[in-house]
């Protein structure tokens, strides 16, 4: 590891939201009280596919206590989506008018005086529904007899991706070795601590006020000015602690909407938290997919080519699932060079819960069958499971071609750690394997399908008279510690001490725009809008220094820890705080303004910088029970600069935690369209006794497109895990498991299958 | 339904209430007497976010009626630090980053505080995890966690440590 | 959310059995609440009044006599069961139960008696005391009478507790020469309730032979049931490795399990077939060291 020349960055420092959220401070959406407040709840419907014929609201309007209630008659009845450069694809009334399609669709909302009022409220609401035939199985939505779930998509398929290049048939000619199989890709449940919760309040002035857990007030800004016709900025979005996103908080959910509503209709405050049921049944979830997958190489382990083709369980309205589709289809590809690609999906709407976006995207699921595959071939082919990765993995400067320009990369570098630190494992016991996976993920997207005119992200840092530097920025911080990880980069970039940043989140009266915490986007995009900002704060700065100091022109300045001074001659100087009051003076007593933004151009299709890492899981397996226990779980890992040293171990080990769980906890079973286990008993998360020891080997390597050379880590971490304890099972046992989670009966039901001499399930 | 009357010390102070029977713990504590540090985050006493001392042992304030705890000693997160100092686990969380979010923190806190007072010296990190099982977390995976409590235990913020 | 009640706290027991007599199918008991409470706030438990024991002290004990055995309170904490030295000592299948069952913050709240009387078919103390041979006492207002905790359960969630009835206290027998207990749940996750769980009591006589055995399925029934076929097989043989699996094989043909969406039907008996050959291994081999 080299030694760190920095001041501030890649150190272990308090987060700057530490001393709120440990003495039980930190007041996030669901501690929210306004003077007058009431309370919502929603009814939802219990059929997956029907038409509403009837809401009689006039019984449940004569509880005492009861204030309103509205259903989507009661609104505007806007179709709104998160793509909204693609209107066929806003296909979601949030309080739906004609038809329901999920099981828990918000029907209608009540506030009254208390939650359990509201709550009684919902009994005596009449609706009159048509039941229709439903599907919740994408395989037999597609069929032609299937019933239509939204009126012209035809076969329910509502997005197909397409990614290609090279010539795959002819790869196909041209390979030793051929080998195809077919997963099964479950879903899985964000499970943020904080349900999704939010306050409305709107007031006669015809402004709005909404506290809620979200990944990005300006989305949620944006949003509700289109569904309520209201200004955007006249909508005011505060979110000062969010309990977790993880993905699914950045689209409009019910609770801000029918908040919103209520509030609208009476003028004062309305609050609507999701029981952790609702959370469980009627948000949106990772999706699940069937993947085919068919890979062609030579026998000495290149690749030649793969063809893909992806049914994903797309549920009730698209949400963000057309970007999980194409993305899914992208890091099918990674980390590798593949002559020829051919990438199909198909989105299939089904009567069941949303699928939407999840940490991962959709590349956990790709991982899942890519990686697990390159392993069964290398096994076929008698060739080691790193030398195949070497052999074909990505290098920095290749073209992925008509699609990204990878710049650095540090995957070589992790495979070869990664072989180390098996070899020096030695020999294992016997049902005891450790299995790898190589994943690449993205560091912020480049498309604006959200059709925002506004920057990607954008800072403004003020330096105050006493130096402290008020740091605006619309970056959400959702427990990833971007708050921190921006005040780093301003106080390196600006050359103070981190405790002089006083950063300003989580409101939209107060803050620039800003995409939002999702798609790893905010340490790359975010860290170079503040980096821009505190180094035009710093010049503007420095101005007043050189016309102080007088030095002669050759001379260079700069700040570090508080210290302005020569660069050639450090010890002349004077400190940071001198030169404020000075500059603050001469500018007739305006305080020093940096801005700094930041839009990627001309990225390619999908993002400016990739992350890398090689993962290697070590796990037991109970050949009778079929129990997995995960003994550790070690990353070589390239995220540039390292920027927040204990936010990047707490994002890395938090990774592992949900992607463990996606490999072998998180089954969510959903039976004609019902979720079978919207619960904590049955739901299984993992706990601190089952939380296997995590190692980090961090790679070095700069990427001059991330500030400080930094690049995304947390979501690129979600990748291969479950790919990674599908290896281990594999080498372990020889069993080939197409299914994620991997759940214990399935193992004991592969065993027995091998045993009859059926080979691979 | 009659209310009945609850006297009861919180963070040391004694408070009275006269509230439904049927008001959790967790409702006397956040809705009643505005200590909002503790959470709640189920319905099915699984998550642990609820966490508080009743004299001294970690409960699920989600799952004790208020009416329970007469005359009894609860401790929330916000009774923790004295005039203003921080307690050791506290700082420990903060050195280690052992939160993220910070919603389950104020009952996985709590519990790391019961755990330390009942088990100073944990025979090993197993044992830690054990006493922070109740507690489930979604961001940090547990390992922060289980570092912070366990230099606590080592004595690593003992006074003139 | 939870309906309204009427709220009583008897300062004894003898008050408190004359609430039940008073209001029979019209009140509830509450002590630790740890079960009860969650199926109240899903408004599947509606109750005129609610009696809450939870402060009868006269109920926490542990008390152990060479000749009457084990006692342990109705209101006793399972944290204070998990930590009572004289039960590691005596009944160390107990504690060790006791140490993974849900969670320290509901094993410092719930007690022995409440969880007793929920009749969960997936609750960890009722396996291993029946294993055990206990016996739970029953007071009403009328007076007392003991039953066998294997005749306790008539059906999923039922006791045979009478409306104006409630558990006293726990017996268990004391522990016989040369016998050892082993429990054992199947779950993802550690403290977790069991897909099925299984619990041994096995006793060496002369000539090395199974004198004594008492095996009980958990959560692979309505209620826990003794694998009395498989006892059968064990008592009078010297069990060895074929006998063990044989055991597992039979204990499995026995259970009457459930599928969910946990496990299959065949699955639970695959895994009680699996636990049961290996408890009654673990037990034997302790048996004989005894």
């Amino acid at each position: 590891m080299t030694t760190n020349t920095y001041s501030v960055l890649n150190r272990r420092v308090h987060n700057v939201d530490g001393h709120a959220k440990v003495t039980g401070r930190a007041t996030y959406t669901f501690d929210v009280k306004l003077p007058g407040m009431l309370y919502g709840k929603i009814l939802r419907s219990p059929h997956p596919h029907a038409r509403i014929i009837s809401i009689d609201t006039t019984e449940a309007l004569k509880l005492p206590g009861v204030r309103a209630v509205v259903t989507g008659k009661d609104t505007l009845g806007v179709k709104q989506g998160i793509w909204r450069r693609y209107p066929e694809l806003c296909d979601e009334q949030i309080l739906t008018i004609e038809k329901v399609r999920y099981i828990g669709e918000p029907v209608a909302a009540v506030a009254a005086v208390t939650e359990e009022i509201a709550e009684a409220a919902l009994d005596l609401i009449d609706v009159r529904y048509e039941v229709l035939p439903f599907v919740d199985d994408p395989m037999e939505a597609i069929k032609k007899d299937a019933p239509i779930i939204h009126e012209g998509v035809e076969r329910n398929v509502n997005v197909t991706r397409h990614i290609e290049w090279g010539d795959v048939e002819e790869a196909f000619e041209e390979a030793d070795y051929v080998r195809e199989d077919w997963f099964k890709l479950g879903g899985q449940a964000h499970m943020c601590m904080e349900t999704r919760a939010a306050v409305a309040s709107y007031t006669p002035d015809k402004k709005l006020t909404v506290y809620t857990s979200t990944q990005s007030p300006y989305y949620h800004q944006a949003l509700l000015a289109g569904v309520l016709g209201l200004r955007e900025s006249d909508i005011r979005v505060i979110a000062h602690y969010v309990g977790g996103g993880f993905g699914g908080k950045f689209e409009l959910d019910a609770a801000q909407f029918c908040a919103s509503v209520l509030s609208m209709k009476l003028s004062k405050p309305v609050k609507i938290v999701f029981t952790r049921e609702e959370d469980f049944i009627a948000t949106k979830r990772r999706t699940p997919m069937f993947y085919y997958v068919r890979t062609g190489v030579k026998k000495d382990g290149t690749f030649c080519a793969r063809e893909a083709r992806v049914f994903t369980n797309g549920g009730a309205y698209t949400g963000m699932g057309a970007t999980a589709l194409y993305l899914t289809g992208f890091f099918h590809s990674f980390p590798y060079k593949w002559k020829a690609y051919r990438y199909d999906g198909y989105r299939v709407y089904t009567n069941s819960l949303p699928s939407s976006s999840m940490r991962g995207f959709g590349a956990p699921q790709a991982m899942f069958c890519s990686e697990q595959q390159i392993d069964w071939i290398a096994a076929d082919l008698g060739l080691d499971v790193i030398d195949i990765r070497r052999k074909n993995a990505h290098t920095a400067g290749y073209e992925v071609p008509g699609q990204a320009t990878i710049g650095s990369c540090g995957l070589g570098q992790c495979l070869d750690k990664i072989e180390e630190w098996i070899k020096a494992k030695g020999p294992l016991p016997k049902n005891r394997a450790i299995g790898i996976s190589a994943a690449g993920f993205m560091t912020g997207g480049i498309f604006n399908w959200f059709d925002s005119p506004y920057s990607f992200s954008s800072a403004v840092v003020t330096i105050n008279v006493d130096g402290v530097v008020e740091l605006h920025v619309g970056a959400q911080d959702i427990g990833q510690g971007s708050n921190t990880t921006l005040a780093m980069i301003c106080a390196e970039a600006l050359g103070v001490k981190l405790e002089n940043i006083k950063v300003h989140s989580g409101d939209t009266d107060h803050c620039p725009a800003d995409l939002g915490a999702w798609g790893s986007r905010q340490t790359l995009m975010a860290g170079n809008a503040v980096k821009m900002a505190a180094e035009d704060a710093k010049k503007q700065l420095l101005e007043f220094a050189n016309a102080k100091f007088g030095y002669n022109i050759i001379y260079d300045l700069d700040i570090k820890n508080d210290w302005v001074h020569n660069v050639a001659r450090p010890e002349r100087g004077m400190h940071y705080v001198d030169l404020v009051k000075e500059a603050l003076r001469g500018k007739d007593g305006q305080r020093i303004i940096g801005r700094g933004h930041y839009t990627p151009h001309r990225k390619g299709m999908i993002s400016p910088a990739y992350s890398y890492m090689v993962q290697a899981v070590e796990a037991q397996i109970d050949a009778e029970t079929g129990k997995l226990s995960i003994k550790s779980c070690t990353t070589a890992h390239d995220c540039g600069q390292p920027i927040n040293t204990l936010g990047l171990i707490g994002q890395l080990e938090g990774a592992a935690s949900m992607a463990v769980g996606y490999g072998c906890l998180e089954n969510m079973p959903v039976e004609d369209g019902k979720v079978m286990n919207p619960n904590l008993v049955d739901y299984k998360i993992i706990r601190a006794p089952d939380m296997p020891e995590c190692e980090i080997i961090e790679i070095d390597t700069f990427e001059p497109e991330g500030p400080y050379g930094a690049k995304e880590a947390g979501e690129g971490l979600t990748n291969p895990t479950a790919a990674a304890l599908g290896n281990a099972i594999f080498h372990a046992t020889g069993l080939q498991m197409k299914q994620a989670p991997i759940m214990p009966e399935m193992i004991v039901n592969a065993y027995r299958e091998k045993k009859k001499g059926g080979g691979a399930p | 339904m009659e209310k009945q009357l609850l006297r009861f010390y919180v963070n040391e102070h004694e408070y009275e209430l006269f509230i439904n029977p049927k008001t959790l713990l967790v409702e006397a504590l956040r809705d009643h007497l505005g200590f909002t540090g503790t959470k709640r985050g189920c319905d099915t006493a699984s998550c642990g976010v609820c966490t508080v001392m009743v004299n001294g042992m970690a409960v699920k304030g989600c799952t004790v009626l208020a009416v329970q705890v007469g005359g009894m000693h609860i401790t929330t997160v916000e009774g923790l630090e004295r005039d203003g100092k921080l307690d050791p686990v506290q700082t420990a969380f903060l050195d280690e980053g052992a939160y993220q979010c910070g919603f389950c923190t104020s009952g996985m806190i709590m519990s790391a505080r019961a755990f330390l007072n009942e088990t100073p010296a944990p025979k090993d990190t197993m044992e830690i995890r054990r006493g922070i099982e109740g507690n489930l977390c979604r961001c940090t995976g547990y390992n922060s966690i289980v570092r912070a409590i366990d230099a606590v235990a080592k004595g690593k913020y003992r006074e003139g440590a | 959310m939870i309906h309204d009640f009427t709220y009583l706290r008897p300062g004894k027991v003898k008050e408190a059995l004359a609430m039940l007599a008073q209001h029979r199918d019209g009140a509830k008991i509450i002590c630790g609440g740890q079960s009860l409470l969650i199926i109240m706030r899903q408004g599947l438990v509606v109750t005129e009044f609610l009696v809450d024991i939870k402060g009868l002290d006269e109920l926490n004990f542990i008390t152990y006599d060479p000749r009457a055995g084990l006692k342990i309170g109705a209101t006793t904490t399972h944290r204070t069961i998990e930590k009572s030295p004289l039960i590691k000592e005596k009944y160390p299948v107990l504690a060790a139960m006791e140490e993974k069952l849900a969670s320290i913050q509901v094993r410092n709240w719930g007690t022995i008696g409440g969880n007793l009387a929920h009749a969960d078919a997936a609750g960890d103390p009722a396996p291993v005391l029946i294993a055990l041979n206990a016996s739970v006492t029953i007071a009403s207002s009328a007076g007392v009478r003991s039953v066998p905790l294997e005749e306790f359960y008539p059906g999923l969630f039922e006791t045979v507790l009478a409306p104006d009835e409630m558990v006293t206290e726990v017996l268990v027998p004391p522990p016989s020469a040369r016998t050892a207990a082993a429990y054992q749940k199947f779950n993802l996750l550690e403290s977790d309730q069991g897909i099925v769980a299984v619990a041994v009591s096995l006793s060496v006589g002369d000539g090395g032979v199974c004198k004594d055995a008492r095996i009980v399925l958990g959560n692979a029934a309505p209620v826990p049931i003794r694998a009395k076929k498989t006892e059968r097989l064990l008592i009078e043989s010297a069990p060895n490795e074929e006998i063990f699996a044989k055991a597992g094989e039979t204990a499995a043909e026995e259970a009457d399990p459930v599928a969910d969406i946990h496990a299959s039907e065949d699955y639970r008996r695959h895994l009680i077939a699996v636990l049961t050959g290996r408890l009654t291994k673990e037990a034997w081999e302790q048996a004989c060291q005894a």
